[in-house]
């Protein structure tokens, strides 16, 4: 399905993208107790090999929170993180809840390697973001979006988004791709979101946004 | 064991196929998931190909000769044959087709292009001499052109096919 959106429908869409980023941002910086910067989001029609591109190149290697997106709008969900800035914000994460002297992991000089709190406490973080971005949206829809529980994968950025892309382009050759980056301050922790919904549940979130016909 | 960056490297990048009769090329699918690379090399033409399929059955697709298994690799085998391939003395291998998530409507496209391209090869009189297919690791596939040597890297290692 194509929907062909006027420029000020397209620019309603990416204003409520916009301000559903900015959610999931503030849901990462009041779980992280840091204030999280959000970049002004971008929101395109793309091929798949744009969006492997878009998240670093298909063999850039990253930790992907992965949630499933159910009900009103239907598609997928992924917060990448470059490895070493995922370790970083484990530990800002856990330092949070289990107070500072009381980390129990042990440093590791391979970026690849997370222990099983660190895992958890960056799935926790994928699930909050991703929840606060579709539950804006779920305003707008006034029914209820159900996220998956969320999975954590490190791997290549192309393997962990084949899987989603393959899902939505056997039948149309470019996806609707939402990219936004979060970093802290300072001390960078750069994650990226995408939202990919499938093609034959914008309509009514476009609808509802009342970006057709304007 | 490395893959090489040089610049007779030639991309499949997703739903794209390369071929080369140059005996320095190296063609490269980067970052297979639940994808499928395709390496034909015929040791006496000295010529190989790599395609990248993404799916398993659907239209034949213009821009994308290879989206598809079903429709896609009648345009790699004839690719590789105008190039002077003969299909039957040809090594024929194969690489990726992973389950990476486990969560939501079961993605397992994996499995699915697995069994198809299998299916595909052998309607064609074809087999696989080798593959490296399912599991959940992500690979990058390197076909060399001078001796048909294909190497598939994953997170962890880089192995020889």
């Amino acid at each position: 399905m194509t929907l062909t959106l006027s420029e000020a429908g397209q620019n309603v869409v990416a204003g409520t993208f916009g301000q559903a980023m900015k959610r999931a941002g503030e849901a990462l910086g009041s779980m992280s107790g840091q204030v999280i910067e959000v970049q002004a989001p971008m929101l395109r029609r793309c091929t798949a090999a744009e969006v492997l591109a878009m998240a670093g190149g298909p063999e850039s290697v990253v930790l992907a929170v992965y949630v499933g997106i159910f009900g009103a709008l239907e598609g997928h969900a992924l917060l990448l993180f470059p490895p070493a800035d995922a370790h970083r914000l484990a530990q800002i994460l856990l330092t949070g809840l289990l107070g500072p002297g009381e980390l129990p992991i042990e440093a590791t000089n391979d970026a690849l390697v997370y222990d099983e709190l660190e895992l958890s406490a960056l799935q926790e973080s994928g699930n909050v973001t991703i929840s606060a971005f579709l539950n804006e949206l779920a305003m707008h829809l006034h029914e209820p979006i159900q996220p998956t529980p969320p999975q954590v994968v490190v791997e290549m950025a192309g393997a962990v988004l084949d899987a989603v892309l393959l899902d939505l382009v056997s039948d149309a050759d470019q996806v609707l791709a939402a990219k936004t980056t979060f970093s802290e301050g300072g001390r960078a922790i750069d994650g990226t979101l995408f939202v990919l919904p499938r093609a034959d549940s914008l309509r009514a979130l476009l609808d509802a946004l009342g970006a057709i016909g304007i | 064991m490395t893959l090489t960056q040089s610049p007779s490297l030639l991309v499949a990048s997703i739903g794209e196929m390369v071929l080369s009769s140059s005996s320095d090329a190296h063609l490269v699918a980067y970052g297979l998931g639940s994808c499928i690379a395709l390496a034909i090399w015929d040791p006496r033409a000295r010529v190989g190909g790599l395609a990248h399929f993404m799916l398993p059955n659907g239209p034949a697709n213009g821009s994308s000769p290879v989206k598809f298994i079903d429709t896609g690799i009648d345009n790699f085998l004839k690719a590789m044959e105008a190039r002077g391939a003969l299909l039957n003395r040809c090594l024929i291998k194969a690489a990726g087709a992973a389950a990476m998530l486990t969560v939501g409507n079961g993605l397992a496209i994996g499995k699915r292009n697995a069994e198809t391209m299998q299916a595909a090869l052998t309607e064609r009189g074809l087999s696989l001499t080798a593959a490296s297919l399912g599991g959940n690791s992500g690979r990058t596939v390197q076909l060399e052109v001078a001796d048909g040597r294909f190497l598939i890297k994953s997170l962890s290692s880089v192995t020889e096919l």
